[in-house]
């Protein structure tokens, strides 16, 4: 708790918008100097950007959200950026916050962005998980994930009694190795920084136990194993939730933060999209789809994206990536995840992004110049009458492939980015004896060089103004009373959607979480409707130039009278007299 | 404030002495809280029998409210413990619940009896005296107050206010509950609609009971009936097509529990996350809180049904020791429930994701019960009268004098023109007659204390202690649980759920050796051994059901050693030897 509120204390900077005609510095925000950011875009620009408050965080952080929009429309949809959901990500933001600020001050001055505003709202949600983030800005330094509760990870009785600490007070929290009989891990023959498992089966015998940098305070021979904090966030959300598991929470939505992000998009009921910033991400690496028409397994539905929505989201990923190159990707479960919530649960197309990943570096060695490798079919003949001789030809070892961590190492070593790897140094550890302790440092695998932040918060920004063209957005694309005599009148409407995305996804007509579009027809006193409802719900229609046709029968005298409205909570509507024929 | 004083003119006005206890036998004995068990009360006459209790029994009941419902009702949990024999949470408790459903109304009186029949019995029964000073009782009449207090208070049929009163908007059209059932003839019963159509209906009136519609069967000679259903009592309050299709709430707060817990898409009524409404948040809360609670049950009606999960198929089995335990004391239920059966949910009732017993047991590891209190088969002892349709009208006619029958009358229906409404009323079918409540609650009752009785009760046998020489001593410590409940239940002990069960030695001049679990009655060397920490001996799977524990310590020094054992779920037990005989 010291260090917290000396963190408090200490960072009271905070990013001011720069001069015009250079883009503002991204900085990395406490979450004081965040508040202060957010709450400075609301008072700068007054009619575009409102602050809204989502929640409080356990240990009573806010969170807020930078409500982004310019005229007012009928249905007007909404798009929710989510960034910082697990606490290392501070630098994604710092890129949603930039998304904010760009957004807010590029209004009225700048084509596209007011375009944008007026026809979409944009919810900016910078820090989705404040207490965890918060770590980043304390020493030692420490790649907080969690928050919440602290459960008994070593199942001895006592909760949190053995947490990861910085023994040997460099200042950041890196792993401990251990030359250890009992040890499953062997050097990378490649890189003798890097650890990589033995693999018994191909005979390798390992060599170093590997540990979280800290002590073994409960002497059980573990060192590190029970901390205090045990649950992060993006565990704690209902799809997928792993009960029992330790940092999946006690139940879901047990974390603040969780509940108050759900009640948020519950509360939304414009938001048509959904983009996260943090893993798992879905628009580099495609993820597991499942057929529309999927049979449930015992009453319970396949985990997957529904088909028609994967290959929705196919295309906005080749559109992501064609806009932002980007191929950074994360190993990441989506069990728990606020992304699978959102569209399992809610509905909602979600993409998801990881802005940065330390690349790996490696390029195979050419093949060997000699045509041993390489052999005509003639050849290959010949070999098959002679095997001999190709058993007698001398073998060329390949070198071994180096393991992801061996080419990160050198993606480090080929940079100016030293600070990332902390090398291994002997130390005496109060329990374990002769150590050694190194490794990557915290946050150095997520966080982009610095040189990298603006390109990076440009490229993602050019995305995020790209994203409203994609949203359904629903027209009555046609309106006609054709007089069929006798004071009878067949009326036509015609409900199109000419944007890229449907209506509704497939998941969201599964799980009715978001009101259909309305069509209904109003008729002046006097007039009678013979054929036809007065309301339809019209859930499924396709993007692209989909159309739907609704047919009424009326008797009425003045046809010119007839109202026909068309209303959506996020994707348009229009209201229309039909045109008399 | 009138409540109260009208409780204690009963106490003063009570001059006559009559014998020592009550119920169980009737001659010559008065409870000092007169109860009517012969009809069912509203949600405030229920907490009055409460209080009236809690003032009379001032030490043995006290009230907490630990939440409040979407109407601002308390959630009221009155505590049943002897405080001279230990907190509340110092005890083994048994946790009790009715009425989560709004129309299951008797559960809330089954909770009011077992208080009131423990607190009765007390002073006077030396086996209920026993169990209520080593366990206590969190009892929660009503788990949904708005659903009962709307089931009371307004029009309905014996089906309606299982929900919660949050505004849903079941029929999407942005308007909330605005389409509702309607008691259309005001006599406070919602029943059924039929209109007469000669030659043009599905079905016939039967000849021997006008009262009762039979359906005609399919034929190819154009027979068809003169009468059709036009189902429950209501209008097209909303005007688009469809009757009585958003009706007040629209959701079950048995669905929304963590455990297995599945979306509204999949399981009706789930919510948008689990533990969303708050009377369901609160109970959870508390049940967290509370890790002593070692006996669930939760009353519902009806079917006459003692119930135990899995609800899901797909959870697959319960571990084979704790079905052990359910066994015994869901056969004891059939024998002490007649009319009532043992029941898996999943595959003997229907599929239920996210139910209250099922995530107590699950997610809690608490053995757990739900009775389907009542059946219409108890209307008669033999088969000579059923519970079909003609059966239950022959019942209400000679039995209830007609009562619980709204005879069929006409009534000039907006759309429909001239129809009949007419049907069983609410408490009909669900609930019992007033003359068969009493029994039905003193049986489920006594089925609580049957299962509160199995809860661990933890004895030191006498210790044993060995000179090895060399001053070293073997203490042999055995340790049972006489009851049928482990102290840690298979599932806790297999998911890590709570606090593993700890055996602690101490003493100010011994030193503990070595230490472990024997398994071995005779041969005292069959020993697993503590790793580390002898004095302090974890064992996760804590002391099963009847099972005697043995534990030998090595120990030297002299003095007096304190051994104890320690366990949520059960008392702390604790010896004391001394070395130096």
């Amino acid at each position: 708790m010291h260090e917290l509120a000396l963190a408090l204390c200490a960072a009271t900077t905070f990013a001011l918008s720069g001069p015009e005609d250079s883009p503002s510095e991204l900085k990395l925000l406490d979450h004081a100097g965040l508040t202060a950011a957010i709450a400075q875009i609301g008072t700068a620009h007054p009619g575009v950007a409102t602050v809204l408050p989502i929640g409080t965080s356990r240990e009573g952080r806010s969170i807020e959200a930078v409500e982004l929009s310019g005229a007012e429309a009928p249905g007007k949809p909404a798009i929710l950026i989510v960034a910082n959901l697990d606490g290392p990500d501070v630098f994604d933001s710092a890129v949603a916050l930039e998304h904010a600020t760009q957004l807010a001050e590029g209004y009225g001055s700048d084509d596209a962005i007011t375009a944008l505003l007026d026809t979409t709202t944009l919810l900016i949600i910078p820090r989705a998980n404040p207490d965890a983030a918060e770590a980043r800005f304390v020493s030692p330094r420490w790649e907080r994930n969690v928050g919440g509760r602290g459960v008994d990870n070593d199942r001895d009785g006592r909760t949190g009694e053995d947490p990861p600490s910085d023994v040997d007070g460099d200042g950041a929290i890196t792993q401990i190795r251990v030359l250890d009989p009992e040890g499953t891990w062997i050097v990378d023959p490649t890189d003798e920084r890097v650890l990589v498992e033995a693999d018994p089966k191909q005979g390798e015998r390992g060599k170093y136990r590997v540990w979280t940098e800290g002590r073994d305070l409960d002497g059980d021979e573990q060192i590190a194993e029970d901390p205090v904090l045990d649950t992060r966030l993006n565990r704690n959300f209902p799809s997928g939730w792993e009960e029992h598991a330790d940092d999946a929470g006690l139940f879901p939505s047990d974390e603040p933060e969780v509940r108050a992000l759900m009640e948020f998009v519950m509360l939304r009921d414009d938001l048509a999209l959904v983009l996260c910033y943090g893993a798992p991400e879905n628009l580099v690496e495609k993820p597991s789809s499942v057929k529309d028409d999927a049979k449930n397994v015992m009453r319970i539905p396949p985990a997957g994206i529904l088909q028609s929505d994967a290959d929705m989201l196919a295309v906005l990923a080749k559109h992501y990536k064609e806009t932002t190159e980007n191929e950074s990707k994360r190993a990441a479960s989506d069990e728990g995840s606020f992304q699978r919530w959102a569209y399992d649960h809610r509905g909602l197309m979600t993409l998801s992004a990881v802005l940065w990943q330390m690349p790996e570096e490696w390029t195979e060695p050419e093949p060997d110049e000699e045509p041993a490798e390489e052999v005509s079919d003639e050849e290959a003949e010949e070999e098959e009458e002679m095997p001999d001789e190709g058993a007698e030809k001398p073998k060329k070892e390949k070198p071994p492939e180096p393991s992801p961590g061996a080419k990160r190492m050198k993606w480090v070593d080929g940079s100016e980015e030293s600070w990332r790897f902390v090398p291994w140094k002997s130390f005496e550890h109060p329990e374990l004896g002769a150590v050694e302790i190194g490794g990557f440092s915290p946050f150095a695998l997520t966080e982009p060089p610095k040189s990298e932040w603006n390109a990076i918060a440009e490229r993602e920004f050019e995305f995020v103004k790209e994203l409203g063209s994609y949203l359904a957005r629903v027209e009555l694309a046609e309106c006609v009373a054709i007089d069929l005599g006798g004071g009878l009148w067949r009326v036509e409407a015609t409900v199109e959607n000419p944007s890229l995305l449907p209506l509704q996804s497939r998941s969201a007509r599964r799980t009715r979480t978001i009101r259909p579009a309305m069509l209904s027809i109003e008729l002046p006193e006097g007039a009678k409707l013979l054929g036809g409802q007065v309301q339809k719900q019209i859930s499924d229609l396709a993007g692209s130039g989909e159309r739907e046709e609704t047919v009424w029968l009326v008797s009425i005298e003045t046809p010119d009278l007839i109202t026909v409205s068309l209303e959506t909570v996020n994707a348009g509507g229009a209201t229309m007299r039909p045109e008399v024929n | 404030m009138l409540l109260l004083a009208l409780s204690l003119t009963v106490l003063q006005s009570s001059d006559t002495q009559p014998l020592d206890g009550f119920p169980g036998l009737a001659a010559g004995r008065k409870p000092t809280v007169e109860i009517a068990w012969n009809r069912l009360y509203d949600y405030d006459e229920i907490y009055a029998h409460f209080d009236r209790l809690a003032l009379t029994y001032p030490k043995l009941l006290t009230m907490e409210v630990i939440g409040h419902s979407i109407e601002s009702r308390e959630m009221r949990v009155y505590t049943l413990n002897n405080p001279e024999t230990g907190s509340a949470s110092s005890k083994p408790a048994m946790w009790i619940d009715g009425n989560v459903h709004g129309n299951e109304v008797q559960g809330g009186e089954a909770v009011v009896y077992t208080a009131w029949y423990l607190l009765e019995n007390y002073a006077s029964n030396e086996r209920v005296r026993e169990l209520v000073d080593s366990s206590s009782f969190y009892l929660l009449p009503m788990v949904n107050p708005d659903g009962r207090a709307s089931w009371f208070r307004d029009a309905h049929s014996p089906h309606s206010s299982r929900t919660g009163v949050m505004p849903i908007d079941s029929d999407r059209d942005g308007l909330f509950d605005e389409d509702p059932p309607n008691d259309l003839d005001g006599d406070g019963s919602i029943v059924q609609m039929r209109k007469y159509m000669p030659g043009e209906g599905t079905h016939r009136l039967d000849p021997d009971d006008p009262r009762i519609m039979n359906r005609v069967p399919a034929n190819d000679r154009g027979i068809r009936g003169d009468w059709i259903y036009l189902g429950q009592e209501g209008i097209d309050d909303d005007g688009d097509g469809r009757t009585n299709e958003d009706d007040v709430g629209g959701y079950d707060m048995n669905r929304a529990w963590p455990s297995m817990w599945m979306p509204d898409h999949v399981q009706y009524g789930a919510g948008p996350y689990p533990l969303y409404w708050p009377e369901a948040r609160s109970i959870a809360r508390f049940l967290y809180e509370h890790p002593n609670v070692a006996a669930v049950q939760s009353f519902h009606n009806a079917g006459g049904m003692i119930l135990r999960g899995p609800g899901a198929e797909s959870f697959g089995t319960y571990p084979r020791g704790d079905l052990r335990v359910f066994d015994e004391l869901g056969e004891d239920g059939e024998k002490m429930l007649p009319f009532y059966r043992y029941m898996i949910i999943a595959k003997d009732l229907y599929t239920v994701f996210g139910g209250f017993a099922t995530w107590t047991y699950e997610g809690l590891g608490i053995i757990s019960f739900t009775n389907e209190l009542w059946t219409n088969d108890r209307n008669s002892p033999d088969d000579r009268l059923g519970s079909d349709r003609a059966e239950q009208l022959w019942f209400d006619d000679h039995l209830l004098q007609g009562a619980g029958f709204v005879d069929w009358h006409a009534y000039d229906h907006p759309l429909y023109g001239e129809v009949e409404i007419g049907g069983f009323r609410k408490d009909v079918g669900r609930v019992p007659p007033s003359f068969l409540i009493e029994e039905m609650l003193h049986r489920n009752a006594m089925f609580c204390l049957r299962h509160a009785r199995a809860m661990p009760s933890i004895v030191f046998e006498p210790t044993v202690l060995t000179d090895l020489g060399d001053g070293v001593t073997a203490i042999d410590v055995t340790v049972r649980n006489d009851h049928a409940i482990p102290t840690r239940t298979a599932r806790a002990a297999e998911q890590g759920i709570g606090s593993p069960d700890l055996f602690t030695i101490e003493g100010e001049n011994v030193e503990v050796l070595a230490g472990g679990f024997r398994s071995d009655r005779f041969r005292p060397e069959r020993i697993s051994l503590a790793e580390r920490e002898p004095e302090r001996l974890v064992r996760e799977s804590g002391i099963g059901g009847r099972q005697t524990l043995r534990i030998r310590w090595f120990v030297s020094g002299s003095g007096t050693v304190r051994i104890r054992h320690l366990s949520e779920k059960s008392r702390d037990a604790e010896v004391e030897i001394s070395l130096d005989s």
